[in-house]
């Protein structure tokens, strides 16, 4: 029996749904930010100031939002040298540090426009997202990038190709080689005392 | 007249002493090669173990050569002080004063008055093409656009689409690196290779030359030139989103601006 006929038909199917899959899971990614970023958009236009922004998006990105993966990542290697403990806190740190940076980009009361384009797969299990906002008369270019752990959530954000992991690692760094977890971590507590 | 004076003084005065310390800088940067980065290719080579690991992936991000970090951090102090207690309140009353239309108009025709260093770039990067979609938006905003307070060229396309460009992108083009990093007293991060194309995006604007002919076009240069007044309001927007909420002002601003111009000189190699 010829089972080359039959061994090309199921390469075919396997490419049709690996194809789908992909296509689909990338959907979901984009669902799934157009929806916070609908809440986002939505929270800025109503809060009466700064602090009920920050308040009323926190939620939507504590959902969204990978914070964990964000911290390590805007750490560096220097993240295993951290323990469990120290590990807990800076995260807990950064991500207060990351709702601020985030929320201070809108002013409470004007709504920025979003416009999304077609999501961008670099990588199975990774997408990135770009999008541009009209604001204040102005128009940025913003990219979101996402990975799929349990669900997918946001690991960046890139507005006119600067990375907000990528400036924090710079900070980190300097820090880090400066006294280590320690270091980071009293740098972190300084910068939210210091802005608060 | 002393205006004019003074304006003119400033303005060359600190185009020979920049394009003098960006030479010397790229010299300098070129001798030293990379060892001149303080903060990262030290750190680097010491975790390079760590290469495949997604906790290596922003590493060399926003890396650049620092050798003078001492003098461009008291730089750099200084014109956080000048952008909190002159600067920002210079904006902020041209904000409220200015409504957001007029702001806008006088934006456009100064930009549009910037073609020739857009064209002249363009056809230095040997892009043609680009540089005949520039003049045809130069044309229509001239025209249809009345002198080029409206950019009637956002509606196509083409044309809205267009990447910005400048001296400094037209180096890297022609595989310049960025050499070392330099903070200018009021202008900002630069690289050494953007502060000599900061210099040629001047002498390229027919606003500058203009200026040093009439007495009375002594203002120009202050609010044509790039980098200038005519761009504070978004200048000083994108210094706070880049330095609010940060461990250290200066890093951050180190990092945002390498990343932009990386960003600038990706775009430029994209549009064709």
């Amino acid at each position: 029996m010829n089972l080359r006929p039959l061994f090309l038909i199921l390469l075919v199917l396997l490419f049709v749904f690996q194809k789908s899959a992909c296509a689909s899971s990338t959907e979901e990614a984009d669902n799934r930010l157009k929806k916070a970023v609908g809440e986002v958009v939505a929270i800025t236009g109503h809060a009466p100031d700064r602090k009920a922004l920050q308040e009323g998006v926190k939620p939507i990105l504590d959902e969204n939002i990978s914070f964990e993966a964000m911290t390590r990542r805007a750490v560096g290697p220097g993240w295993r040298q951290f323990t469990p403990d120290q590990q807990k806190e800076a995260t807990q740190l950064f991500t207060i540090l990351i709702i601020r940076t985030y929320t201070a980009k809108f002013t409470p009361g004007e709504l920025p426009v979003v416009t999304f384009k077609t999501p961008v797969t670099p990588a199975p299990g990774r997408v990135e997202i770009p999008t541009t906002s009209s604001y204040k008369g102005s128009q940025y270019d913003v990219v979101y990038r996402m990975e799929e752990a349990d669900s997918w959530r946001i690991t960046d954000v890139v507005i006119e190709g600067v990375s907000m992991i990528a400036n924090y690692r710079t900070q980190f760094d300097s820090e880090f080689k400066q006294g280590g977890a320690p270091a980071v971590i009293n740098a972190l507590k300084r910068s939210l005392a210091s802005h608060s | 007249m002393k205006i004019r004076a003074f304006t003119m003084l400033t303005l060359l005065a600190g185009l020979f002493l920049f394009s003098g310390a960006a030479s010397a800088a790229i010299l300098g940067a070129a001798a030293n090669g990379s060892a001149g980065d303080n903060d990262g290719n030290k750190a680097e080579s010491k975790t390079s173990i760590a290469a495949a690991d997604d906790l290596d992936e922003y590493s060399n991000v926003a890396s650049v050569p620092d050798p003078i970090q001492p003098v461009n951090r008291g730089t750099f102090w200084l014109n956080h002080q000048l952008y909190r207690y002159i600067l920002k309140p210079i904006s902020k009353t041209y904000d409220k004063i200015v409504p957001s239309p007029i702001r806008r108009g006088i934006f456009n025709v100064f930009d549009n008055l910037e073609y020739p260093d857009r064209v002249v770039n363009d056809l230095l990067q040997w892009q043609p093409k680009r540089a005949g979609y520039e003049t045809e938006k130069f044309l229509l905003n001239s025209t249809v656009g009345v002198a080029g307070l409206m950019k009637v060229s956002n509606h196509f396309q083409t044309l809205a689409a267009l990447p910005r460009t400048d001296t400094g992108l037209t180096f890297a083009k022609w595989g310049c690196t960025h050499g070392c990093y330099i903070v200018l007293p009021i202008f900002g991060p630069k690289s050494a290779r953007d502060t000599v194309g900061f210099a040629g995006d001047v002498a390229l604007s027919p606003l500058f030359w203009f200026s040093l002919w009439f007495p009375s076009a002594a203002w120009m240069p202050a609010v044509s030139t790039p980098d200038s007044l005519r761009n504070l309001h978004d200048k000083l927007g994108a210094y706070d989103a880049a330095t609010e909420n940060t461990l250290d002002r200066y890093l951050a601003a180190r990092s945002a601006y390498i990343q932009y111009r990386k960003q600038a000189e990706l775009n430029q190699s994209r549009s064709k």
